[in-house]
């Protein structure tokens, strides 16, 4: 059965689309507005400036990629869609991030796991962070329209047995669950999100907002990374980039992009070191600092039966029991999912080699794996990391502290009960020193005598928050609350970095109904001045 | 498996080279540097060590698979960003040189001539070192290794995993 391929139907019939990689000289572009990514952000913007009649240009660092090249193979997925070819770490190493680097960006791999942002971080930034006018009720109509727009709907079939666990687990101990919402259509459940969706089901930007700007005109530029913002006093007048190879490393081309409005929406780290590169102003030392990750860390469960976590939708259930127990200010608190189980991503995020490890990956399909997803930003001793730049690029400075590893010892805790209550024969929390553990009463003991700590504890993320956040009061943000630059009239940021602390709460769609709101504000003016 | 299975078993299919030339190589081993410039023969040591187990029984198998695995590593190698590349680079020229040798192991013995239980001894070392430097070590030759190795599909028997076929 062939799969329709929009992006390669569109190219067909005469998208503007550029792949730097095949240009040979020097190149200005020039338009209303210019978009730095195309991934929750990028895409949103793009399509809602287009809609309003604003001629847009999207600047993508990666590749232009297509579900004719989703081959449902992490050696392919990773280096081709991925940051870093997914080996990204903090700068101790201590933490290994998954970010997607393609037009659609991380929306192009991700889980499609979608959740409006939780009433207490909107609360807390409203009191903490001096964020105008994002309040639940204020919000409501604008993620309405996203979920409308990306088929985002409570996912009705039976939760796959990796996420099943997750559900009996909690019905087991009484704990909240929740059934989520998926930005799908026509979804055929295999499991392989996280490589691209092979048959266009998943509604990301590659697939939505991308094309649907393209129709109306916009331009995609894609391998062609941004190196600098120009500005002279309160304007930006240029975005000087890099033409890159198809292993995306430059080519010597320079492109030049020009705008009456500029859009960053490079994402929580490439958006705050794009302005640390350019050296835009930041009396108050804010850009990039207070970066936030969710950092996670993994339980993994065996069962008597086949769990094939591989297979089905990754992830459909969650639990909220712990995120915010303590209050948002409290004890740091975190939520319970469950990742899909693929080679790559379990040989490397477990423990060991040699026989013990070839051991446990010859039980590959019995392996259930939880994951705890601490939320980090609010406590006053979770201040997040910090983008610094370097030779080559950028690093993550990621300080892991004693709230978190408090946070991870009672999520190891909780995960290893809730594993053993749906059944699991034994249990290893993904750490340094532990082994397979027989039952609840003895993992609940080892784990709180267990050693937690950097690079012994395997802790990792797919959420990038912060680093640019958004307020009335610029001692505390770099923009205001609809994403408009506090020092230049023409530069607005669409995308997680906007967030003042983490969300508690998988990203997505926080991003699309904030953009789309954003966007459209901002698309009313430009109309109105053009 | 027995010392000299090992060290048959590392030399097949790199050719005979020589860790710790730089400032060790006898005179009468000839030693293409060419041949070692992508660290096949440091990986020809390291792969059955961290993948005992998981590697096939049959003979002819294993080999087909390490070498599989250094290819996979080598092109994994290649896609890396610049500063994880660098210092990978800077680990392994280390490890193929006896002063660097001396600093990570407290010994000069090239690895080609450390039995599978002394490279073994040596990993636990530094994976439960106190230093951060040698942990990272650790687990970067761990990850690029047991992830080259499973993203092959040919590898994934053992799992009893594969792909969905959606198009025939």
């Amino acid at each position: 059965m062939a799969i329709q391929d929009p992006i390669v139907e569109g190219l067909a019939k005469g998208w503007n689309h550029i792949d730097a990689s095949q240009v040979s000289a020097p190149l200005t572009l020039e338009a209303d507005v210019v978009i730095v990514g195309s991934g929750a952000g990028g895409g949103v913007a793009a399509e809602i400036m287009a809609e309003a009649g604003l001629s847009v240009i999207i600047v993508e660092g990666g590749p232009l990629k297509s579900s004719e090249s989703f081959n449902m193979e992490e050696r392919r997925a990773y280096p081709n869609l991925y940051q870093q070819a997914a080996s990204m770490k903090t700068k101790d190493k201590a933490i290994g991030i998954f970010q997607g680097r393609a037009v659609g960006g991380s929306t192009t791999v991700n889980w499609t796991t979608s959740i409006r942002t939780p009433d207490h971080a909107l609360a807390f930034w409203a009191k903490e962070k001096s964020v105008k006018g994002l309040s639940t009720e204020t919000l409501a109509p604008w993620f309405a329209k996203m979920e409308q727009r990306l088929n985002i709907s409570k996912w009705e079939f039976e939760p796959n047995r990796n996420n099943m666990a997750l559900k009996q687990g909690c019905e087991a101990l009484g704990w909240e669950y929740t059934v989520i919402k998926r930005n799908v259509a026509g979804c055929w459940n295999t499991g392989y999100c996280g490589m691209g969706c092979p048959v266009n089901a998943k509604q990301s930007m590659l697939v939505t907002t991308i094309p649907a700007a393209l129709e109306r005109g916009a331009t995609l530029v894609s391998r062609a990374k941004v190196a600098k913002i120009e500005y002279h006093q309160d304007k930006i007048f240029g975005l000087k980039a890099q033409a890159l190879s198809q292993t995306l490393t430059p080519t010597g081309v320079e492109l030049l992009f020009k705008a009456k409005h500029y859009i960053l929406s490079a994402g929580a780290i490439h958006t705050p070191a794009l302005m640390m590169r350019s050296k835009l102003p930041d009396p108050y030392g804010i850009i990039g600092k207070r970066t936030f990750l969710h950092p996670t860390v993994l339980s993994g469960a065996l069962f008597n039966d086949a769990i094939n976590g591989h297979s089905g939708a990754p992830q459909s259930i969650y639990s909220d029991q712990f995120v915010w127990q303590n209050g948002a200010a409290g004890d740091l608190g975190y939520k319970l999912e469950v990742p899909p189980v693929h080679p790559i991503l379990i040989a490397s995020k477990t423990l060991g080699y040699g026989q013990s490890h070839a051991d446990l990956m010859a039980q590959f399909n019995q392996l259930q794996v939880t994951i705890a997803l601490v939320r980090d930003g609010y406590h006053p001793d979770s201040q997040g990391g910090q983008v610094e730049l370097t030779d080559h690029g950028f690093t993550l400075d990621y300080p892991l502290n004693n709230a978190f590893w408090e946070a991870a010892r009672r999520a190891f805790a909780s995960m290893a009960e809730l594993q053993f209550a749906a059944g699991a024969e034994k249990v290893l929390p993904i750490s340094e020193g532990m082994s397979m553990l027989s039952s609840w009463p003895q993992a609940k003991k080892a784990i709180a005598e267990m050693t937690l700590a950097p690079l012994k504890t395997i802790v990792a993320s797919a959420h990038v928050m912060g680093g640019c956040p958004m307020g009335e009061d610029p001692k505390m943000s770099m923009v205001n609350s609809e994403g408009r630059s506090h020092y230049f009239d023409n530069l607005s940021v669409m995308d997680g970095s906007l967030f003042p602390t983490s969300l508690g709460a998988n990203p997505q769609l926080s991003i699309y109904g904030i953009t789309a709101r954003n966007a459209t504000l901002l698309a009313q003016e430009l109309k109105l001045k053009s | 498996m027995n010392r000299r299975t090992f060290l048959v078993t590392a030399l097949a299919g790199t050719g005979a080279l020589a860790l710790g030339v730089n400032l060790y190589s006898p005179s009468y081993v000839g030693v293409n540097k060419h041949l070692n410039s992508e660290h096949q023969l440091l990986f020809s040591l390291l792969v059955p060590v961290f993948l005992d187990g998981a590697l096939p029984q049959t003979e002819s198998l294993r080999v087909a698979a390490q070498n599989r695995t250094i290819d996979a590593i080598v092109a994994t190698m290649a896609l890396l960003p610049t500063d994880a590349r660098d210092e990978l680079e800077q680990l392994l020229t280390l490890l193929e040189s006896r002063l660097g040798l001396l600093l990570l192991t407290g010994s000069m013995t090239p690895l080609l001539l450390r039995t599978p239980n002394e490279l073994i001894e040596m990993l636990e070392k530094w994976r439960s070192s106190y230093l951060d430097m040698m942990v990272t070590a650790y687990q970067g030759l761990r990850e690029l290794v047991v992830a080259s190795y499973y993203a092959c599909p040919e590898h994934w028997g053992r799992l009893n995993y594969e792909k969905p076929i959606l198009f025939s």
